[in-house]
């Protein structure tokens, strides 16, 4: 039987561990009725309303919950961190402006388990002593938007949300946003300031989103895999969710988004840790389309340094991929096959880095767009020999030089790819065109 | 006081103030764009990174607040990089055309290119324009040469209090405007011009008119109301061609307003008098100072005369007026002090917006009240003559006499119903001291000599009471 042919229950697959959320995703676990019945739903947030916001912060620290839209900061932690007391009203955000190419888990959680995404955010806020609520959705997202705002009237009308939850008189309430379109109102501080009405630009840092985050209030931005984890946390103990992971600091599950040359493309549902993404591709996607060879892999979303071929048997995990000089970002993986243009690739990528960079800041405003057009020469056969050191000069001097990120994720593919990869941009620059065309 | 390290000196700082002000006071020079003193910081420009031990990336010295045994590196490798890097960034779409840039010479781009930047280009791709949009009277824009600081933005919001200037589109596209292109709004629209660290935004009223490096600066102060907004005169050949505020935290913090950054074009009107006239055969005319002077004791030898000051004369003018002219050749006559319509003593005078303008429109009315000068309010019965002393700025008021002989600054039109005229200089032809509505004493400072024909007020008078009758 050819690796085609193998049918998706192989005992395989049927050795996988339980799974948090992904046998969940249909549309008939949409509705609060569902939830509440095959879900043990907002069970912990009841549970969570009875406990102290200290006890429930420390519950989720021990459950080693790491952020799940790139950064990876624990999120107990970052709700640790919001003061007691504040003159100003505190806000508790959900991130949903799931915008990094090759990442496409938070649609699904919120197009599915909706629910799941409010109560965590309902827990949170209880934590950090927050009444009101906002979802940044991505514009893009309509049908999710729709989605959302039917779960908050269900939820509102069963007591869930709102003004004096469940008798215990902790009022909630949350306010979807809708984004208009910009990468980069994903980076929380520029989320913030999209929110308020302004200009989605980075804020300079200090002052810290939990000191002085949304209308000058003291803010929690979380990622909506985060959030999703979060009732789990409550429900079973944190420590029972740490021991999801597999390995140190990185507790429960992770989605998995493999995109690209695979023969099964999708969401994969695992402990953290416990897969390499050679396992991924190969185990799990069922190796490369038409079989042929692995040519590269963007392990996390299109920010992330690629990794060659040889490099795959890597643990999919935050800290091993830091180890190795990538990052497991928002485990978007995008992969690629031997048949494919990397100078095209990356000549795409850079693009879309350059269409969303914000404009504040010098390195990333200017340099986005040169390392564009070096590359668009290229890959055009219009490429000079000293093209390959200027584009690395060029990406290294974007490269932790500003504001925000943005940069950086511009400047990490440029310098692996040229590096990794150089033989492909000398064919182009030799051949005068892509010998791939 | 706590120290921190920055270059190898041992710095003492005031906790609260950035690295870059902690730096300058020790003579260490952290090169900038966008953060300004007097607007907030968005650390955007990234020319000031610098190192600090200990912090892996690169830090902007403008968001930095030092910390006590902090150490500072501003010309370590990878500083050094970053400012090369960064002023390449900032080149390679700026059309550099410093040769036809009225800012070349006060140029922070071009300064801070030729310090920390690199000769060479390294960009082969074409640059990037755009097509520039009216921003009414005051500003011209060039969008190409403009480095993305978004300090008149800044300005535009924390201090003019108006939105006008936006950033629209994005990354590399980016464009400094106006909202839908209007023209500025603003009455302190020159401050733009004074911000932009390039030749983005220049003023209509200099553009073209002399490079910078020509010009001669004179510390002065400006009369257009009763701040007295500390500015620099710039001029060339006898001729001001601009003026710049000068900083001074407890008056005028950076700025300016355009009333007073132009108010200087009075002195060089054509329709200033600049040569002594009198009525001579029932019509005004032109004539020499002996017969200027005559005409005007004549005139002055009245029954009861009065004497109108204006507010826009120094404290020395005025003091000179009181104690020496007036008991000598107008023992016990009335006189007053006048400037700005409705505000006839300091009471009236208030804050005219918010920003820096006040309701007096002349500089010296709080400090001739303080010499005992009364506000004018109207002439005492039975006037018959008026002598009307002022420096050029103060509004006339409107007298029904025929009797009227001015000293001072005058259009041709306002003297039209005088007797006689002997024509003074102005505030940038002398020196002298203004109070302000704080009570703080400042001075005008001489930037031009007068015309040939008009004198400062003390030799006026020296003539007036010197002069023989029929000498000439």
């Amino acid at each position: 039987m050819s690796e085609q042919e193998r049918p998706p229950e192989q005992p395989f697959e049927d050795s996988q561990p339980e799974t948090l959320f992904i046998q969940h995703f249909c549309e008939e676990a949409r509705p609060l009725s569902y939830y509440l019945k095959n879900m043990s739903g907002y069970s912990a947030l009841k549970k969570a309303l009875g406990m102290s916001s200290d006890e429930v912060i420390n519950e989720v620290k021990k459950a080693h919950i790491r952020g799940r839209g790139g950064a990876g900061f624990p999120a107990g932690v970052k709700w640790s961190l919001i003061p007691k007391e504040s003159a100003k009203a505190k806000y508790f955000i959900c991130n949903a402006d799931e915008s990094e190419p090759g990442t496409f888990k938070d649609r699904d959680l919120m197009r599915y388990t909706p629910h799941l995404v409010l109560e965590g955010m309902a827990i949170g806020a209880y934590a950090i002593g927050a009444h009101t609520g906002y979802i940044y959705i991505r514009g893009e997202y309509v049908r999710e938007t729709g989605i959302l705002q039917a779960a908050i009237l269900e939820a509102e009308k069963a007591g869930y949300l709102g003004k004096n939850i469940m008798g215990t008189g902790f009022d909630f309430e949350i306010t979807i946003h809708r984004g208009a379109g910009a990468y980069i109102c994903g980076e929380e501080t520029a989320l913030l300031n999209s929110l308020e009405g302004r200009r989605g630009e980075p804020r300079v840092k200090p002052p810290y989103p939990a000191i002085a985050g949304a209308f000058g209030g003291p803010t929690v931005v979380n990622n909506v895999e985060t959030l999703a984890g979060v009732p789990f946390v409550l429900n079973r103990g944190g420590d029972w969710y740490a021991k999801l992971g597999r390995i140190t600091n990185s507790g429960g599950t992770r989605i998995y988004e493999v995109s690209g040359h695979v023969k099964k493309p999708g969401l994969y549902e695992l402990d953290s840790g416990s897969v390499t993404v050679r396992q991924l591709i190969y185990d799990y996607c069922h190796g490369i389309l038409d079989d042929k060879k692995l040519k590269a892999v963007i392990p996390g979303g299109s920010s992330a340094p690629v990794l060659r071929a040889d490099e795959i048997d890597v643990v999919a995990d935050i800290d091993p991929m830091l180890k190795i000089g990538s990052m497991l970002g928002s485990a978007g993986m995008i992969v690629v096959s031997e048949d494919y243009c990397l100078v095209r690739l990356l000549a795409r990528i850079v693009r879309f880095y350059a269409h969303e960079s914000c404009g504040q800041c010098t390195p990333c405003r200017e340099g986005t767009k040169w390392a564009q057009d070096i590359l668009d020469r290229i890959e055009g056969g219009r490429g000079h020999q000293q093209d390959l050191g200027l584009i690395l000069q060029v990406a290294d001097n974007m490269n932790a030089k500003s504001l925000c990120a943005l940069a950086d994720a511009a400047a990490g593919p440029i310098i692996s790819f040229v590096t990794k990869f150089r033989a492909d941009f000398e064919a182009h620059i030799r051949g005068g065109k892509c010998p791939h065309a | 006081m706590p120290t921190c390290v920055i270059d190898g000196r041992e710095v003492e700082f005031v906790p609260g103030q950035n690295l870059i002000e902690v730096a300058k006071k020790v003579g260490v020079e952290i090169p900038y764009y966008c953060y300004h003193p007097g607007l907030s910081v968005v650390a955007q420009c990234r020319m000031c990174s610098v190192e600090i031990e200990n912090v892996p990336k690169l830090q902007p010295a403008c968001a930095t607040l030092p910390k006590s045994g902090m150490v500072v590196k501003t010309r370590s490798p990878r500083a050094v990089q970053n400012q090369k890097a960064v002023s390449e960034y900032l080149l390679i779409n700026h059309p550099l055309d410093c040769p036809i840039c009225d800012k070349s010479g006060e140029c922070d781009l071009q300064d801070y290119s030729f310090e920390y930047g690199d000769p060479h280009t390294r960009m082969t791709e074409e640059r990037r324009t755009y097509v520039d949009l009216d921003m009414g009277p005051v500003i011209v824009k060039n969008m190409n040469r403009c480095i993305h600081c978004t300090r008149c933005i800044r300005f535009g919001i924390e201090v003019a209090g108006i939105h006008e200037m936006v950033a629209t589109e994005r990354g590399n596209w980016t464009e400094i405007s106006t909202i839908d292109g209007r023209p500025l709004e603003t009455d302190y629209a020159g401050n733009y011009a004074d911000i932009c660290p390039t030749g983005s935004l220049l003023l209509k009223d200099f553009r073209f008119k002399r490079r910078v490096w020509f010009l001669k600066k004179t510390p002065t102060t400006c009369e257009a109301c009763a701040r007295g907004c500390n500015m620099e005169i710039h001029q060339d050949g006898n001729v001001i061609y601009r003026c710049v505020p000068r900083e001074n935290l407890e008056v005028n913090k950076y700025w300016l307003c355009d009333e007073g950054r132009f108010n200087f074009h009075y002195i060089h009107d054509k329709d200033r008098v600049v040569a002594p006239m009198a009525r001579l055969s029932g019509k005004l005319e032109v004539t020499n100072w002996d017969r200027a002077i005559e005409a005007a004791r004549e005139t002055m030898n009245a029954k009861k005369p009065a004497i109108l000051v204006g507010s826009d004369l120094t404290q020395q003018e005025a003091v000179l007026l009181r104690d020496e002219f007036l008991p000598r050749k107008f023992p016990g006559a009335p006189f007053f002090h006048f400037g700005t319509p409705e505000i006839i003593s300091s009471k009236d005078d208030g804050p005219a917006d918010k920003i820096l303008k006040r309701k007096s429109r002349t500089a010296n009315l709080h400090g001739l009240e303080k010499l005992g000068y009364n506000g004018f309010e109207k002439l005492p019965a039975g006037t018959d003559a008026v002598l009307i002393v002022r420096g050029g700025r103060a509004v006339l008021p409107e007298l029904k006499l025929s009797k009227i002989v001015g000293i001072g600054v005058f259009k041709r039109k306002e003297v039209e119903s005088f007797a006689a005229v002997l024509p003074g200089v102005t505030f940038a032809e002398k020196d002298g001291t203004v109070v302000n509505f704080q009570g703080r004493e400042q001075t005008f400072r001489r930037a031009v000599a007068p015309p040939d024909g008009c004198k400062g007020l003390p030799e006026v008078l020296m003539t007036w009471i010197n002069h023989k009758e029929g000498a000439r």
